[in-house]
């Protein structure tokens, strides 16, 4: 294998020559056709001067492959090269992301049509500034009817109008993101009754539906039937999503976060007509366990993420358990309520022999569910457990004998120690990763020795004196550095909160400890479970 | 280097059928069906019927055209792999194999470029092109023009517009 060909030698002329010619760019160059019999030349060496400008003489659809290797600001220096290198970078890209600040407006025309392939746009505004309105959107419109994706942040100028005009040219939209906009239920309906691929949907603080009590229902329109993915964040009036969500037959994924009001009537209400449910998360919001009795007739459930939901209790997680037996993914954020833990567990560990994942902060499990989920749940691969006041040594100890399939633990803030360690050494076969954070009895020699034992393994300690300056690299280096869960200290400040008192102190105490709950879990095992990365914010 | 059929360790070796290649300098290259399908222009003429004697690759020279076979034979090779040790082991292995066969000129990447363009194979295009883009990567518009001996056909004011209205697309 492998003689090397010395680049002198390599038959060079035909290519060039021919390349030179425009109309050799062209696509039809391509596959799948025989050329035209081209006769071959001499080889030819290099320029005069010792360069080369092959690459330039690649086709354009070429060029356009090498592009899409690269993200938007290396692809901004290459449309500066040269003339054909700006025209074709501008016909090859499809994902376009703009400041949508007002003054945007005037460049609208040139952009686009330098741009007149994009699919994904993403239009952002920085909060201070004013954002561009509805005609500006309504040309953009026009210039990009095979719009795809549209993302929308902070654009505070448009209106139901705008939207209303926007969605008659891009009815193909699948996939619309929209944070801290001000239009209302009316521009949301236009979309809804005018995107019939419309798959997923993204809600975060729309403002303009937030007004008065009565608020106006959203959907569900013909979006309804090909929605597959609803994702509410942070609204007042969330529960106007109503009819949507239960015209959603197809739903696969419903995600609520922070949206106030109780959420219990409208999962009972879809129970029978949304059944099709692969993946829940709810967070922060009032929910009890009727609503997770309710839940359970989704019996595809494969992920449930419970976060922060003080009023669900074992009773529901129960309830979940006995019927959605396809369960693989669980992560419960108990917040120390105590409401959940071995009598719901155990019921899992019994009825969903899938279990892959489980996560579980601020709840207080033993060995009697342990020892029960790791003799049953087979496929059992990755475990987190975070401050839990009940994982000892002895409960890593059942772990470490019974937990065949594990290959990935994160242990943290438990009262865990060396012999915890130790009981890792000899258990476990498949074992790749062991995290462990601020387990104060668990020392750097209990660390070393257990590398010592298990070479292959990978190790992650860190012990108590880093504290502070974990606590500080945490925000913004979160999913950088691996660091799968952010310090207790912020976790404690943001469970605080209750979330089934609705109203603005709520969503306002709420919005402090964003960052903290935010990245709590999202950055769980964000590494480790690929398989379902595809939500939002793309761009 | 002119008839480079080899001893391949794969399901595909000694009984399965030949192929004649052609290269734009005349020389004949004979391989294996399962490497020679690894083009999906070859496939396309196959299926036409154009298989049973030599097949003529009228832009893809031999020098070029025996770095190429080497390709598709450790593709051939891997995939085989692949299928029998299990994804993880093989995936290493061809990422490994890749880059160091991907390490070379810019000149011998265009004519990789251009012969797995013509040939239409996909996996071979899109490591070629991964190079191109990470030599590109980090670099100013001046550096590229440099690399790749490219002139800057931009009057002053065109190259001013484009950057105002950079200013306007995130990064």
């Amino acid at each position: 294998m492998g003689q090397s060909v010395s680049t002198a030698g390599i038959p060079s002329a035909s290519n060039r020559r021919d390349s030179i010619n425009p109309s050799h760019r062209t696509k039809n160059r391509s596959m799948g056709s025989i050329s035209p019999v081209q006769v071959d030349v001499t080889p030819e060496l290099q320029n005069v001067d010792g360069t080369c400008d092959y690459i330039s003489d690649l086709p354009d659809e070429c060029l356009a492959c090498i592009f899409q290797s690269l993200g938007s600001g290396d692809r901004k220096r290459c449309s500066l090269v040269c003339r054909r290198w700006f025209r074709v970078e501008g016909q090859s890209r499809h994902r376009l992301s703009l400041k949508a600040e007002s003054d945007l407006q005037p460049l609208i025309p040139s952009l686009f049509s330098r741009f007149d392939a994009v699919t994904k746009l993403a239009l952002k505004c920085d909060r201070r500034s004013v954002s561009i309105g509805d005609d500006a959107l309504l040309q953009i419109s026009l210039r990009c009817r095979n719009l795809t994706r549209l993302k929308l942040r902070a654009c505070r100028e448009l209106t139901d109008a705008g939207m209303e005009a926007f969605v008659k040219n891009c009815k193909g939209l699948k996939k619309l993101s929209c944070g801290s906009c001000m239009f209302g239920a009316k521009g949301m309906n236009a979309i809804l009754d005018n995107c019939s691929f419309l798959e997923e949907l993204s809600v975060k603080r729309l403002r303009g539906i937030t007004d008065g009590a009565a608020a106006k229902p959203i959907g569900p329109g013909v979006a309804a039937s090909s929605l597959k993915i609803i994702c509410l964040k942070e609204l007042y009036n969330g529960q106007c999503f109503g009819p949507l969500i239960a015209g959603a037959k197809n739903l696969r994924t419903l995600k609520l976060f922070r949206c106030s009001g109780d959420w219990d009537k409208l999962l009972e209400a879809i129970a029978d007509r949304v059944t099709g449910l692969v993946e829940v998360h709810l967070e922060r919001i009032q929910v009890s366990d009727i609503g997770l009795a309710a839940l359970s007739s989704s019996l595809d459930l494969e992920i449930l993420h419970l976060v922060k939901i003080p009023e669900c209790t074992n009773a529901g997680l129960v309830s979940i358990a006995d019927r959605c037996k396809l369960l693989r993914k669980l992560h419960i954020d108990g917040c120390k309520a105590n409401r959940i833990g071995d009598e719901g567990l155990i019921v899992v560990a019994k009825r969903c022999p899938n279990l892959q994942e489980l996560v579980l902060i601020g709840v207080n499990p033993t060995s009697l569910s342990l020892g029960l989920l790791a003799a049953n749940c087979q496929n059992l691969e990755r475990l987190a457990l975070c401050g839990s006041d009940t994982i000892g040594d002895a409960e890593i100890s059942c772990i470490a004998a019974k937990c065949m399939a594990l290959k990935k633990l994160c242990i943290k803030s438990c009262p865990v120690s060396d012999h915890g360690m130790e009981a890792l050494a000899s258990g476990c076969p498949n074992l790749v990763k062991v995290k462990v954070k601020k387990c104060r009895a668990v020392t750097c020699e209990g660390a070393d020795w257990l590398r010592a034992c298990r070479g292959s393994l990978a190790i992650n300690l860190d012990i108590g004196e880093v504290e502070h300056q974990d606590a500080s690299a945490s925000d913004g280096g979160a999913q950088e550095n691996g660091v799968e869960f952010p310090p207790m200290v912020t976790q404690i400040a943001a469970s605080d909160i209750p979330s089934s008192s609705s109203g603005r102190s709520t969503m306002f105490k709420s919005r402090l400890g964003l960052f903290a709950g935010r990245s709590l879990v999202a950055c769980t095992f964000r590494r480790w479970s690929s398989s379902n990365s595809n939500s939002q914010n793309n761009y | 280097m002119a008839s480079s059929s080899s001893s391949l360790p794969s399901p595909s070796s000694s009984s399965s059928k030949k192929f004649i290649l052609r290269s734009s300098d005349g020389k004949h290259f004979e391989v294996d069906e399962a490497v020679a399908l690894q083009s999906e222009m070859i496939k396309q003429m196959v299926e036409d019927g154009f298989g049973g004697d030599v097949i003529p690759l009228l832009n893809v020279s031999s020098i070029v055209l025996s770095k190429v076979i080497d390709y598709c034979k450790k593709h051939v090779e891997l995939d085989f792999k692949k299928k029998m040790d299990g994804d993880n082991e093989a995936h290493e292995e061809i990422k490994n194999w890749d880059s160091e066969y991907i390490n070379v000129g810019v000149d011998e990447l265009y004519h990789l470029i251009m012969a797995a363009n013509y040939l239409h194979i996909k996996g071979l295009l899109d490591l070629t092109c991964q190079k191109v883009a990470d030599i590109i990567k980090g670099k100013q518009p001046e550096q590229i023009r440099k690399i790749f001996n490219i002139e800057n056909d931009f009057t002053p004011e065109e190259e001013q517009e484009i950057r105002k209205e950079h200013s306007w697309a995130f990064e």
